[in-house]
């Protein structure tokens, strides 16, 4: 198996968490946990590695309460496999990631991957809680199996987005929302960024509230927007769309206009980064920085985009920016997340905290890089 | 505590701002839940973030424990000085910074009162969510530190799913900013782990927080029902048709007596077992259609009166009611301990039929009024505090309710934290490993836990003397089924 370009032969698949914990506790060498392998060069340069830990055959759905809006999975299993389960009853996570239905919600989670639903939040927002395995083999959980829940320290917010350096996932719960009742879709091909800007500034602005809002360009230029709601809500939302021109998509149709979204952010110019700048600002940050290619979360301000190592310290200048696919030289010099001062020296101590000896993962967090 | 120490407080917050009287520092001595009392050394009330961080390292020189408090709202204990020390009062940093509409963000201090924040930024057509019921007086930063819910929570989620940034006080005094303004999580989600944190990790001294649209249109209903099982029917058929609410509360009899004979009488139905304050929000072109819903869902499930609010003010007659419940029970209970725990929704009816049984064994009246629409619960347990006997029996009774509520599969607290309150409790869920992970976390914030000592982790060193928390919830499943088949023996 090859992981973020190192060969590992010993690639260790448990069927159980106990024959994760089990594992975990006989390796003494480091550790990359894998799921379907969909984003494996995510984070900073992964150090040599000893073992793969194959988390695929952990997926069953252990428990699925419809009538509470709960489910509980092992890591392993595929996202494609939940949302059907989950349809089955008239519910869903609000989850579209980019690597698609192949994924492992266990690295869904890890890598808190996102996909054109940003706009109604992240997989953080929907984890209720978590089984983990940590370096030493020790298994434990956080959170519960409630749809609201704070007792004790909420460390699934920890785990989720470390990449794998803290704690190998094994099962995770959700809380989940009915399907959505209805749902259409709207494609507009904007002049310029002028219009696009305006558009989405009055989509924000207005009563509407989008499920997906993506601006994607600069060649073939073109704003994306989807509503979920009740079938009135959504004809509503759809006849005051502001500004003329707009293409649009019933449920039936609308997939052909996300299958574009996909294609695009996969046609993405590496390098590729996530830059957290306020909605307002995405005009600005495009017109600075010129991309070769971008697709922004309109209604949050995540902005994806090419830029190279000098636009990445620029970027960083101003808005917290997280290299999202670069080669590894890219990586290596410009730094993954590009954290400071007191926020870095603590993210290295949760590491620190977690993973002492620095098994797991090593050197894909903050601990493959240097304060900026 | 040392002289010297009072003196260098006041050099850094000003002679006014610290107190060591002893009748002032009584209003210290607790926060909302009355049961457990110490009083810290000295009070500080600090201007700045430089202040906070000042005193923390003060705090850290000399050793000496210290804590945050806000509106000392809090109902598990958290802004108690279990140890004495210092309580760092942050109600003078009660300022909104900035308010950015386009972006529908927030930049406040902690001690802005929550529904302030609402009021101020009302005026745009915004709202913060998070909707405690002490929010005409909790702070926001106090919410942060307890990942304060609140009846809306339900569709709209808890504080942890609003704070976007904070600047924060670590405990060795150490300012650092965390997150990022659109909430996009760079590295590990440090703030995901403050939030919720109890005050032991970090005192924050400014938050940005995600604002809402006010929804278009807002219905409001009440529906009656005779028995507790209808209700908990009309409850699941809800969620089960599709219908997320903006709320879903359930108000038992006892608590309508008790509000009806109060200023806070909404006209709650008296001769019902159970009625249900339900609230949908939405488009204007919608939320009929799903009122409609709604009302033939309590119908189908025997709801002897379905009441419309036709009004702003009819609906805010509705909410008194229910926001009132707490205040109301002043009048037939001098003292009251406000439980808090989440179930399985789909377990209602037997954990209430449980813990009335539980109610009767322990002979002390216990009310109902909760977030039905997520489970969970808040038994009002009705005491005398000069009462030695009764305190007593509130101790065990509270420990019975919470194991019915483990036993099905539940959670310690839904909203209020665990403080000290239920701090020997966390066993029940968490085994001795479980516990080491948490303590990794703290230990990043916290090392020397000078920092609010004694929450949130059992008193005893290890979890194993009661068993793992799985053998617990075995038990206590088992309990459960003897109380609800007792209930069910005792009815026939």
């Amino acid at each position: 198996m090859i992981v973020d370009s190192r060969a590992v032969d010993r690639v260790l698949a448990p069927a159980s968490a106990g024959e994760l914990a089990e594992m975990m506790r006989s390796e003494t060498g480091t550790i990359a946990p894998v799921g379907a392998g969909t984003e494996l060069s995510l984070g900073n340069p992964l150090e040599p590695i000893d073992a793969a830990i194959d988390t695929r055959r952990l997926d069953r759905i252990t428990e699925y309460v419809p009538a509470d809006l709960t489910i509980h999975v092992e890591s392993g299993v595929r996202l494609g496999q939940l949302a059907g389960a989950l349809a089955e009853h008239g519910q869903m996570l609000p989850l579209d990631p980019w690597n698609g239905p192949e994924a492992t919600i266990g690295g869904v989670v890890a890598t808190n991957a996102q996909g054109p639903l940003r706009a109604v939040g992240t997989v953080r927002d929907w984890i209720i809680g978590m089984q983990v395995v940590d370096s030493g083999g020790r298994a434990s959980k956080t959170g519960g199996r409630v749809v609201k829940n704070v007792s004790g320290y909420d460390l699934a917010k920890l785990y989720t987005g470390s990449l794998g350096s803290l704690a190998v996932i094994s099962e995770i719960s959700f809380k989940l929302r009915a399907a959505f009742a209805a749902t259409a879709s709207a494609r507009l091909r904007p002049g310029g960024l002028a219009e696009a800007a305006d558009v989405i500034r009055e989509i924000r602005s207005g009563p509407l509230e989008p499920v997906s809002l993506v601006w994607a360009g600069p060649e073939d230029p073109f704003v994306a927007v989807r509503f979920g709601e009740h079938p009135r809500a959504v004809e509503w939302q759809l006849d005051r769309l502001p500004g003329e021109g707009w293409e649009r998509f019933d449920a039936e149709t609308e997939s052909a206009v996300w299958d574009a979204v996909r294609d695009r952010y996969r046609a993405l110019a590496e390098p590729v980064v996530r830059v957290a700048a306020p909605p307002s600002e995405a005009r600005a940050v495009i017109e600075r920085f010129r991309p070769e290619s971008w697709l922004v979360h309109a209604a949050n301000g995540t902005i994806l985009m090419t830029a190279g190592v000098d636009a990445i310290a620029r970027l960083r200048e101003r808005h917290p920016t997280l290299v999202e696919r670069a080669p590894r030289e890219v990586r290596l010099q410009a730094g993954v997340f590009g954290l400071t001062g007191a926020e870095y020296d603590l993210m290295r101590r949760v590491k620190t905290a977690f993973d002492p000896e620095g098994r797991l993962n090593p050197g894909r967090h903050v601990d493959g890089e240097r304060p900026a | 505590m040392k002289p010297e120490v009072i003196d260098k407080l006041r050099d850094i917050v000003g002679a006014d701002g610290a107190t060591d009287d002893a009748a002032e520092l009584l209003v210290y001595e607790c926060d909302a839940l009355t049961l457990f009392k110490n009083s810290p050394d000295v009070v500080v009330f600090p201007a700045d973030t430089e202040q906070v961080a000042a005193v923390v390292r003060l705090a850290n020189e000399y050793g000496i424990p210290f804590l945050p408090r806000g509106a000392g709202t809090g109902l598990s204990g958290g802004a108690l000085a279990l140890e004495g020390g210092i309580i760092i009062e942050l109600q003078q940093l009660n300022r909104i910074l900035s308010v950015d509409a386009e972006n529908r963000t927030a930049v406040v201090q902690p001690g802005v009162v929550n529904l302030h924040l609402s009021q101020a930024v009302a005026h745009l057509g915004l709202y913060y969510a998070p909707d405690p019921s002490s929010q005409v007086a909790c702070s926001i930063g106090g919410n942060v530190a307890e990942n304060a819910g609140g009846p809306h929570c339900l569709k709209y989620g808890m504080t942890t799913n609003h704070v976007l940034e904070v600047e924060a006080v670590v405990a060795d005094g150490t300012v650092v900013r965390l997150g990022s303004k659109t909430g996009e999580r760079i590295g590990y989600d440090m703030v995901g782990a403050l939030v919720g944190s109890e005050g032991t990790f970090a005192i924050v001294t400014e938050i940005t927080v995600r604002l809402l649209k006010k929804p278009q249109s807002v219905k409001t209903l009440l529906a009656a029902f005779r028995s507790v099982e209808d209700s908990s029917r009309a409850v699941s058929d809800v969620i089960a048709a599709g219908i997320v609410p903006a709320a879903l509360e359930f108000v038992d009899r006892r608590t309508t007596e008790a509000v009806e004979a109060s200023v806070y009488a909404a006209g709650y139905p008296l001769d019902a077992a159970a009625s249900l304050l339900i609230e949908i929000d939405g488009f204007e072109v919608a939320v009929e259609d799903t009122q409609a819903s709604i009302v033939d869902v309590c119908r189908r499930n025997h709801a002897f009166e379905v009441r419309l609010a036709r009004s702003e003010a009819e609906r805010a007659r509705l909410w008194m009611g229910r926001k009132g419940a707490f205040g109301a029970m002043g009048r037939i209970s001098p003292d009251m301990i406000t439980m808090d725990a989440v179930i399985p929704r789909t377990r209602l009816p037997e954990v209430l039929t449980a813990i009335e049984r539980l109610s009767e064994q322990h002979a002390m009246p216990v009310a109902n009024v909760f977030h039905a629409g997520d489970g969970n619960l808040h038994p009002l347990i009705l005491y005398d505090g000069r009462d030695a006997d009764q305190v007593e029996r509130i101790h065990a009774l509270g420990e019975a309710i919470m194991e019915v509520c483990v036993g099905v599969g539940g959670a310690l607290s839904g909203e209020h934290g665990i403080g000290v309150e239920k701090k020997d409790f966390m066993c029940m869920i968490f085994n001795d490993d479980d516990l080491a992970a948490m303590r990794r976390a703290k230990g990043v914030f916290n090392p020397d836990g000078l920092l609010n000592p004694g929450k949130v982790f059992p008193s005893r060193p290890s979890c194993s003397e009661v068993g793992p928390g799985v053998t617990r919830t075995a038990e206590a499943a088992r309990r459960i089924d003897e109380y609800v088949r007792g209930a069910g023996e005792a009815r026939a």
